[in-house]
This record gives C-alpha cells, structure tokens and sequence, in this order.
C-alpha cells in the first residue's frame, strides 16, 4: 500500500534539548495507525511538526509525493491534514457550523468584494458550504447542533465536533490527539465504531495519540511506540503488546536491571 | 444547552437595519436642513437646539461613527487592539488636501472637480478623492501591518501606536520633508474643494446637506460591515480573534486575515479623513494626536466592541460630549451657578473613566454583541496558558 | 525528560536559516549604518558629538529607571503599563510641589539639599503608592480578563493620570528653579555640567540598589518565581498578590526617583510629558529585552544616546524628528529582534 503521509528522521530540538530524536513514520492509505507513549514522549511535539506548527531541526515530511517540511501551517491544512487537540480547541463562541465553515475557509473562494455585494455566485458558495457543513455534522452525530455555541455543547459533542471540523477541511490524513481522553467505556466504543466508519466511507488516513488501549488496540492496523523522543518499537498491536522495551518504558526497568 | 435562541440570533441577519435607518435618516436631515431654519419656530427651540445639538457637531460626531467603524472592524471583529488610528484619518485628510485643493499650485489638473476650471493646483472629484483616499489608506494599512502582524497582540498594538505618532509627525514637519512641501507643515492646507452633491456644490455652511452626505457614508459603512461578518472573511476574523493557533490549523493564513482586517479598518480611515478635510473645509496637521487614536477607541469600547449599532451609539455619544456637550453644559452650568469652570479641560478625566469602568464593570460595552459579552467574562485560564502547562509538565 | 541535544549544529529550516540570514543582514547595514553617520559627525565636530552624548546619557538615566517599572510589571503580569509614564509626570509635578512650595527650597546649598534628600524619600513613597493603587483598584479585578481589557484599562488609566496632571500643573508648561547645583566643568574643550554628574551619582546607586532587591531578597525571588508561573507559586506559598503589588511598588518608586531627576535637571514640568517620556521608556525596555532589568537600563541609555545625537548634531534629523528616529527603532527592533538586545525568544506552546 502507498503511504500518504512520510515523515522522515524527523528531529525537534528546543534549545539543547531533543524532543523528538530521528523518528521516522509513514501512514499508509486508508489505514488507522496509533502513536503510543509515556507522558512527555514527545508525541504531540511529533503531531506539531505534521501539522507545521513546529520546524523539525532534521528531516523531512513527504505528503502524497510533495516535500511539505517548510509549509506554513494554514498551507498544511489546506492541502489535507487535519488534526485535533488535546484540550479540545473549538471556536467556543461561534456556532457548530460556523466552525465547520472556519474549516472550510481555504475551500471557499468568496474575496471582499464579493461578500459586500453578495454576488450570486458567494451566495450559492455559502448555501453550498452551508449544506456540505450540515451534512458532515449529520456524520459527526451532532447534526442537532447547527446553531448552537460550541462551548454550549457536552463534552462528548465537543469532541465528535472536533472531528467534524477538522473534516470540513476535506483532509487525506487525520491527526487525533487523544480523542477518547475523559470519554467514559461505553462512550469510547461509540468513537471506535465512528473511526472505523469513516475510514470505511471516506478516502482518509487516521493517526491517533492514545493512552487508551483498549482503543488503540482495537483500532489500529500499526502501533508505533515512543519513549523520550524515541521510537523504541513498532508493529501489530499484538507485537507491541509484547513487547519487552515496551512494557519496561511504561514500567520501568526491573530493579535488578538498574547500575 | 438551553441556549439555542443566543446563537440563533447571532446568524439571523439584520437585514431591516436600512428602512429604520434610512427613517432616522431622514428624519435628522429634514429637522436640520428644513425644520430649524424656518421662521415659523418659536425662537427657544432654534436656540437650544444650536447650543446643545448644532448640525456641525452632528456632523462631526457622524465623522466619528465612520472612523469607530473602521476601528471597529479591526478592534472587535479581528481583535487586534489599534492605538494609532489617526495615521489613517491624517492620510484620508491630506488625500483630500492634496487632490482637492490649489496646494500643488505649480500643477492644474482638473477632474470632474467642483471649481472653475481655471483654478491651479489639483481638483478632482470629491467621490473619487473619497475612494482615492480609502485605497491609499487601505494600502498604508497593509504596509503597516504586513512587517509587524507576525507580533504578539501588545506588541503589534505598540507598533501601532509608534505609527500613529510618525505619520502625524510626517506631516506636521511635512513643509520640508527632504526638499518637498507635502503637507504646509503647521499652516495646514486650508480650503478644501467643496463637495459636489449633484445639484449644487456643499460649502462651509451647507451642515444639512453634508449631514445628509456623512449619513450616506456611515450607511455604507454599516452595509459593508455587516456584509463582511457574515462572510467568509468575518468569521475568519471571529477564529483569529477567539483562538489564533487553532485557526491556522484549520486553513486559516493568519497573516492575510489580519492584514485585510487591518485594510478594511483603514478605507474606513481614508473615507473618515477625507469626510472630515470636507466638513471643517481645511486639513490642520495638529489636530491629528493620539488623543484621537484613544477617543476612537473608547467609543468603540463604550458602545461594544464587534457591534456596530454599540459603536454607533458610542461614537456619536463620546464625539459630542467632547465636541459639544461638554461646552454647552459648562456654558449652562457657569451661567446658572456665577462659576467659571473650565469643563472641555475634563474630557481627559471623562474618556479615562469611561474605559476603566467600562472595563471594570461592563466590559462588553452598553450594546453588546452576544459572542463578544460571553468572550469577556471568561473568568478561567484561556487554553494557551493550560496547554503551556501541561506540555512543560509533560517533557 | 528528554535527553540533551547530542548533536548542537541544530541551525533551522532553510526558510528559519533564509529569516534569520536577512536579520543578520538586515543588523549589520543598521549597525553599520548608525557607526558611519556617528564617525561623520565625530570627525566633524568632535566637541559636540561629546556634549550631545552626554546630554543623550542623562536623559537615557531617567529612561532606564523608567522603562524599569515597565519592565518589572511586564515581566510579572505580562502587561504594558500604559499609565506608568503618566506616574512619573505626577512624580515630577509632585517633587516640584514639594521642593518648591511645600518645604520651601529654591537654591543650591545645604538647605536645598536636604530638601531634595527629603523629596527623593518623599516621591518614591508617592510613586510607590499610586501605582499600588492603581493596581488594587484597576488591575487586579481584570488579572484573568482577556489581555485587550487590561490594556484598554491601562490606556483608561494613563488619561485620568493625565487629566490630574492637567488640574495640577496647568495646561502649560511649568518652570521651576532647582536645588541641585548648577555650573559646568571643562574636560579640555568638552563642557559637562554639574547636573549631569550629580544626576548619575544619584541614580546609578537607585539601580544597583533596585537590581540587589530583585535579585538578592527574599521577595525579589518570590517575584521571579511569580513572574514564571502564578499557580506553582501559590502552592509553594507565595503570596502572589502580595508579591504583584511590591512589583508595582518598587516600579512606582523607580518612576518616582525618575521623576525628581528630570524636574531638577530640566526644570520645568508639563502635564503630557508622561506621554512621550513613558513611550520613549517603554521603547527602552523592548530595546533591552522586556522582562530583562539590565536590558531596561542599556536600553534606556542606547536610546538616550541616539535620541542625544539626533537631536543635537549638525548631520542628523533634528529635534523635530525626535519621536520619529524613537519610534521607528522601537519598530524596527520589534520586526526584526522582538526579543530586545538582552532578551530571551519565547515560542508559544500547544
């Protein structure tokens, strides 16, 4: 199968410090891969670099066959990367659907004056994006939110809006930072069957960081595994449940093992 | 999740705004053009309606509209805080002086202007000097912008104001400038063209009909500021203002976001300069302080910022009680009382109080716009600070 | 914890390499720019290049203990003290008052001196106070607000400073005689006056003594500890409000001590001259590093020196384009260095 997405000896550095240490990673087409990890392994710094927001010190990221390493952010996403985050970042205080149009902003071509003259041409843009938006919420599971606030929503909604959102941006890839974080079991397997779905119904990849592993587990094809900016493992998830390094960087080292 | 009637109101469009303005429009013009001016008035009426409410300070206050309304567009739609607006009212007024006046008397270009053909120095036509002095304004608003957007919001709002103090300075020592005259300096450039309404040409004592002109022009800049909100690029403008970072994850190129709002704002700088160069028939460079710059942004802030009814409201409540209200309360007060206090000298105290307490108690302003009032009173950590903690925890 | 870097040629991205390559260039031809026209004027007036300096170096004093309030409120609650160059035009007024009329004094001699001693105790309490005030009854209610509120309430504050100035002073500007004393001593052909010797002697001391209490007490860790993170600071049991307002305090009295510096050497008084000076100070501050107390005080000398040439040499811009020259190195330093000379670069985390 044909990755989407290459990163190569990918290195961060922050001042003398290496956060991310020569990692490499590819995302296959249409498949669901997980990034796994005791706190502060650099996994989000990894997503950052993907996204644009942080400049590798070395390597480089290959989306499709195109170097995209020194792309701007806002170019990044445009062209299909989509992530969430963490703590979940919505547009509070506009609407679930104005943050899908937010999304869509580099798809829409409407330009200042077209807006104060609300051509025919914006209007049929914005009822179009308009439709594509609700649809996409149906998807989501939080149709019945058009018009309300995003922080208005539960946390649950905030979430699967998130998603929502980074989809409106049409993305081939889609980065999930711990998506499952605060959801209750019955509430994780819902996600789990919303991931397969629109993997199964869309043309896209998904990379997750997850300390979930139950999800993980059941979700993922491959399972790659860092520990202090490290890749030290990679693999079904039945290989890495076994793992020897893996289990000692989230238990430590045997006491006998230590000088 | 009671809240649904909050957010629909927010995307349910005002589109009514032009038959009651229009009215009230109407209305004014006709009180001022026709009304006080006729005999049959009883005589207190015209008096007290000239010592509280004489149509050049109505006028004026409406120039002040339409500037709070660009500055509205850059401070409460965008969010970047602007404290040197009067650069663009001096540009918009010295385009005026410049292209509509006899200051190039060494030149005689003539362009649909309202004098004599034979009068040296450039007269073109006062819609287009209008439109002219947007887009020069608009560009300088770019140039500004474009080296310091990248900035942290009080530093671009730093930036901002070292503008607002050059250009102003520009022009002040603008009589020799490396060898040019480009602004008279001090002297200012005095008799401005006067503005051509279609059937007669509005002079210095024409207030009604240029009432009439400057509500055209406000109206305008209702109409593309509502448009533009409700557009793509105004809910840029809400992403950028609400959560930079997330927005350029989500497509959004911060920088031409900002430096189009940062555009907008500066038309409506230039069409504000230019209305103004009109109104008082001249351009003087000392009046363009950063006084100005902070008048404009308290009544952005009185009237709510990101809601141009509030900032409407505002301009026109803060421009006269600084151009007139206070004066004719002081001359009332004096008269009645035998005290001889000097009350245009607490303007400074006035607009300083009106931002602290507005701040302190009402930060959204007195015509809130619904996100803008949610948006002031988050009381927690915004999430960049949680983030920064949890990511230094983290490595 | 992630390892230390093994490999330190980290140099950047091509498109970080090509930014800060047109930095360095862009510093180099400013640098240069500035050493070329400093050694036109040198060679052709040596005398006056010396005095203007001088002049330049006095003036950047009352900067740098300036741009210290606001580098000291900054650094502690990541705000631009709007009103803080207002302060130091009520601290001039108020020293002014106080020598003048309140205690009497109007010449030089052991009288005036021991008012001018009393007024320097007397106006760093007065600065002291007003901007702890001015923190307990503005600021602090907005410390979780969103940073344009508590900018606009500084900018709010700055004009009420203003107008109190205004009643206070008069609207115009104020003469006022002095007690320190004048007279001039000659370095060969190179006039210096008494004033500026006197004015360094005493201010110098305020900023050692300023830099050990930030540094070397108790309460100055505390400060540095608040200024990094407000939370962690409570829980080690800091008091952090307590902490906020000694910021404010000892930035008032720097502004306080800045003001009876400048009423006694220029000798006159005006109610907007908080202002200019505070906006020149506050460029001082961004020059150096904001947050950084030594980059506060080089930069107020640097911009002192600079502004001192430009206005009194024969090939420069002028008074008249005094502001300009400030305000287009504030810009320029702020595109090209936002950090300052002394400054650390911060990235914004996720």
């Amino acid at each position: 199968m044909a990755n989407v997405l290459e990163a190569k000896n990918i290195s961060v550095a922050f001042g003398g410090l290496l956060a991310v240490n020569d990692v490499s990673f590819n995302i296959p087409n249409k498949s669901i891969v997980s990034l796994i990890g005791p706190n502060g392994a650099g996994k989000t710094t990894f997503f950052n670099v993907l996204t644009g927001l942080y400049k590798p010190s070395a390597g480089n990221i290959i989306f499709g066959d195109r170097d995209i390493t020194d792309l701007p952010p806002h170019k990044i996403a445009s062209i299909g990367i989509a992530r969430t985050f963490q703590n979940i970042r919505l547009f509070g205080l506009m609407t679930a659907q104005e943050n899908l149009l937010v999304a869509m902003h580099s798809h829409l071509k409407a330009g200042i004056t077209s807006t104060i003259l609300r051509t025919k041409k914006q209007r049929k843009e914005e009822s179009d994006a308009e439709d594509k938006a609700q649809s996409i919420l149906d998807f989501a599971g939080v149709g019945k939110w058009t018009h309300e606030f995003a922080r208005n929503l539960s946390y649950g909604d905030q979430r699967r809006l998130e998603v929502a959102r980074a989809l409106a941006l049409d993305p081939k890839v889609l980065l999930l930072d711990e998506p499952t974080a605060g959801m209750n079991a019955q509430e994780s397997q819902v996600f789990i069957e919303f991931i397969n779905k629109l993997v199964a119904e869309r043309d896209i990849a998904v990379m997750l960081i997850e300390h979930d592993m139950k999800v993980v587990m059941s979700l993922s094809q491959r399972v790659t595994v860092l520990d202090q900016g490290e890749k030290i493992a990679e693999g079904s998830p039945d290989e890495i449940k076994n793992n020897p390094r893996v289990i000692e960087a989230y238990l430590g080292k045997p006491k006998a093992a230590r000088k | 999740m009671a809240k649904v009637s909050v957010a629909n109101n927010v995307s349910k469009s005002n589109r009514n705004w032009i038959r009651g303005y229009t009215i009230a429009g109407f209305f004014l013009f006709i009180t001022y053009q026709f009304l006080l001016p006729w005999d049959g008035l009883p005589s207190g009426i015209y008096q007290t309606v000239n010592q509280w409410m004489p149509p050049s300070a109505v006028n004026e206050s409406l120039v002040y509209v339409i500037m709070a309304l660009g500055l509205n567009i850059v401070v409460g739609y965008a969010g970047l805080l602007d404290l040197g607006y009067v650069a663009f009212w001096a540009i918009g007024g010295y385009c005026a002086g410049w292209f509509m006046s006899e200051f190039f008397y060494f030149l005689n270009i003539h362009f649909f202007g309202s004098v004599p053909a034979g009068t040296p120095g450039i007269h073109i036509n006062f819609w287009m000097v209008l439109i002219i002095g947007g887009f020069v304004c608009a560009l300088f608003g770019v140039l500004i912008g474009a080296p310091t957007l990248r900035l942290k919001s009080d530093y671009l709002a730093l930036v901002t104001l070292g503008f607002g103090e050059i250009i102003p300075q520009v022009f002040f020592n603008g009589e020799n400038f490396f060898g040019f005259n480009i602004s008279n300096g001090t002297k200012g450039i005095v008799v401005v063209d006067p503005s051509p309404a279609g059937f007669k040409n509005l002079g210095p004592f024409d207030a009604g009909w240029k009432l009439l002109l400057f509500l055209f022009l406000t109206a305008v800049m209702v109409f593309i500021s509502l448009r533009l909100r409700r557009g793509r690029l105004g809910r840029a403008w809400l992403a950028v203002r609400e959560d930079e970072l997330a927005a350029s994850m989500m497509g959004v190129p911060l920088m031409r976001t900002k430096l189009a709002a940062y555009a907008v704002g500066a038309f409506a700088g230039g069409l504000g300069g230019v209305a103004f160069a009109t109104h008082v028939n001249g351009v003087y460079a000392e009046r363009f302080n950063f006084a100005i710059s902070i008048f404009l942004l308290a009544m952005v802030v009185l009237g709510g910022m990101g809601n141009v009814w509030g900032v409407i409201l505002g301009a026109f409540v803060l421009s006269w009680v600084n151009g007139n209200g206070l004066s004719a309360f002081g001359r009332v007060y004096n008269d009645s009382f035998g005290t001889s206090i000097d009350f245009t000298s607490f303007t400074f105290l006035l607009f300083g109080l009106v931002l602290i307490f507005m701040m302190l108690f009402k930060r959204e302003g007195l015509i809130p716009e619904s996100r803008m009032k949610l948006l002031m009173h988050e009381g927690e950590l915004d999430d960049a600070d949680s983030d920064g903690k949890k990511q230094k925890a983290g490595k | 914890m992630a390892k230390a870097a093994v490999a330190t040629k980290f140099s950047g991205t091509p498109g970080q390499i090509r930014r800060q390559r047109i930095e360095r260039i862009g510093a180099t031809a400013i640098s240069l720019g500035a050493a070329f026209w400093m050694l036109i004027n040198i060679i052709e007036s040596p005398d006056q290049f010396a005095q203007s300096a001088i002049a330049g170096l006095r003036n950047g004093l009352i900067y740098a203990m300036i741009a210290l309030g606001y580098t000291l409120v900054y650094g502690i609650i990541e705000l631009i003290n709007f009103a803080h160059g207002d302060l130091f035009m009520l601290s001039a007024v108020f020293s002014s008052f106080f020598i003048t009329y309140w205690i009497g004094a109007d010449e030089s001699n052991g009288f005036g001196w021991f008012a001018f001693a009393l007024c320097l105790v007397a106006v760093m309490v007065f600065g002291a106070v007003v901007n702890v005030l001015i923190e307990r009854f503005a600021y602090r209610k907005l410390r979780n607000a969103p940073r344009l509120s508590t900018l606009i309430t500084a900018v709010g504050m700055s004009f009420l400073l203003n107008f109190i100035g205004l009643k206070w002073n008069g609207s115009t500007p104020r003469q006022w005689p002095t007690v320190i004393p004048s007279g001039d001593i000659y370095l060969g052909e190179i006039r210096i006056s008494m004033l500026t010797i006197w004015l360094f002697l005493i201010g110098f001391p305020l900023l050692l003594a300023l830099n050990y209490l930030v540094t070397n007490t108790k309460q100055g860790k505390a400060m540095r500890a608040t200024s990094q993170d407000k939370d962690a600071s409570t829980l080690m049991g800091i008091n952090v409000n307590k902490t906020i307002a000694f910021t404010f305090a000892i930035g008032g009295a720097m502004a306080g001590a800045a003001g009876l510096l400048y009423q006694q050497s220029i000798g006159t008084t005006n109610y907007n001259l908080g202002f200019q000076l505070g906006l020149i100070a506050f460029t001082a501050a961004v020059l150096g590093g904001i947050g950084n107390l030594w980059g506060a005080v080089l930069g107020g000398l640097v911009i002192g020196l600079i502004q001192g040439l430009n206005d009194g040499l024969p090939i420069a811009f002028g008074q008249a384009w005094s502001q300009t020259v400030v305000f287009t190195i504030l810009i320029i330093i702020l595109v090209f260095k936002p950090a300052g000379l002394l400054g650390k670069v911060t990235t914004e985390k996720v």
